[in-house]
């Protein structure tokens, strides 16, 4: 806009308003404050740069890496449950220290009463066990143990033979199903024997029996003179019983 | 874990070790790892009179290993909240305290 200067005749005399011609610039050499709307709109579109992942081991993964079991451990496990299945006593022992001739010996020693010593690795050992149903057994299975097998559970034996080695020592076995402690063990090797069991059960219950069946073959004087004292016991009782109950009446 | 480390144990000072546990317990696995070290062929052979005895309980009992000593001493680690490496440790370093003085004795 222009505004023409008023220029006084008198002199000394300057007008109250001095109106300037320029506007406002837009390039100034200070930091110019910026409009209300401006500054909205340099807000929104301001630009949020993209956050640094952590490095890789920082953080657990979230997803479990389940592997596939190889074909070794696949096998084992084949070979553990064929041998739960197959042989009725499993006992496990820990060896601390057996060099091999000791193995050696006492490999041969129980291989003529039957019973064969088995090594497999804990892990295997471990996971098989936790998913059949002697899971009760896992906990035994920690350092260097050994598996002694036999499909006839000769206790007795195995306990003597064991005895000769000082570095293994029995932990606990499995008999035809059945977790058994080393004082269940030691139980057990003292029972007789199936065949003695039955024969004990078989008299017991026959006793009575053949008390009678001896009694008929007697002389039936024998059997006669014998009811009768039995008659006269009853008698007898029944008339002492009889007085008795008037006394206490 | 197995290997005793740098100074292998020496049981030159030590009569007789005695350990006991229950192995169903599950406070019961450092015993049997102590046992699995101390039973070995490399330190048993340290010294040869020295008797390893390993009893097996199913009483629930706390696991505890005694360890006599040739001078008479009694040392008894009860096992059931402590690791195997610390009662290795402490068990070498009784061992290492009595050997040096009994070597000194026979020196002298």
């Amino acid at each position: 806009m222009e505004f023409t200067h008023f220029v006084s005749f008198l002199p000394g005399w300057l007008p109250l308003t001095q109106s300037v011609r320029h506007g406002s610039k837009a390039v100034t050499r200070h930091r110019k404050p910026m409009h209300i709307t401006k500054q909205k709109l340099m807000a929104v579109t301001k630009y949020i740069p993209p956050k640094p992942a952590a490095p890789p081991g920082a953080y657990p993964s979230q997803t479990r890496q389940v592997q596939e079991e190889s074909g070794l451990i696949l096998l084992k496990k084949r070979q553990l449950k064929n041998l739960f299945q197959d042989f009725k006593m499993i006992a496990v022992a820990q060896n601390n220290g057996s060099n091999s001739e000791d193995l050696m010996i006492l490999k041969n020693r129980l291989h003529k009463h039957g019973i064969m010593i088995k090594f497999f690795p804990n892990q295997i050992m471990q996971s098989f066990l936790n998913d059949s149903v002697y899971s009760n057994m896992a906990p035994l299975f920690f350092g260097p143990t050994v598996l002694l097998v036999s499909k006839n559970p000769k206790v007795k034996e195995m306990l003597t033979t064991l005895r000769a080695s000082p570095q293994m020592t029995l932990l606990g076995a499995c008999i035809e199903d059945t977790l058994l402690s080393i004082q269940g063990l030691m139980s057990y090797s003292k029972l007789p024997s199936v065949t003695t069991v039955q024969g004990e059960l078989i008299s017991g219950l026959t006793m009575l029996t053949s008390q009678t069946a001896v009694m008929l073959q007697r002389h039936p004087a024998h059997l006669s003179a014998l009811l009768q004292q039995y008659i006269k016991q009853q008698s007898t009782d029944s008339t002492e019983g009889a007085p008795q109950a008037e006394a206490a009446s | 874990m197995a290997a005793p480390g740098k100074t292998a144990v020496l049981l030159k000072a030590v009569k007789k070790i005695v350990v006991q546990f229950c192995p169903f317990e599950s406070n019961a696995r450092s015993t049997r790892e102590f046992l699995a070290v101390v039973g070995s062929e490399k330190v048993r052979a340290t010294n040869i009179n020295c008797e390893v005895l390993s009893t097996v309980k199913h009483d629930k009992s706390e696991p505890v290993v005694d360890i006599t000593y040739v001078d008479g001493e009694v040392l008894v680690m009860k096992g059931a909240k402590l690791t195997s490496k610390e009662m290795l440790s402490t068990f070498q370093s009784c061992c290492v305290a009595k050997d040096p003085q009994a070597k000194a004795a026979a020196k002298k």
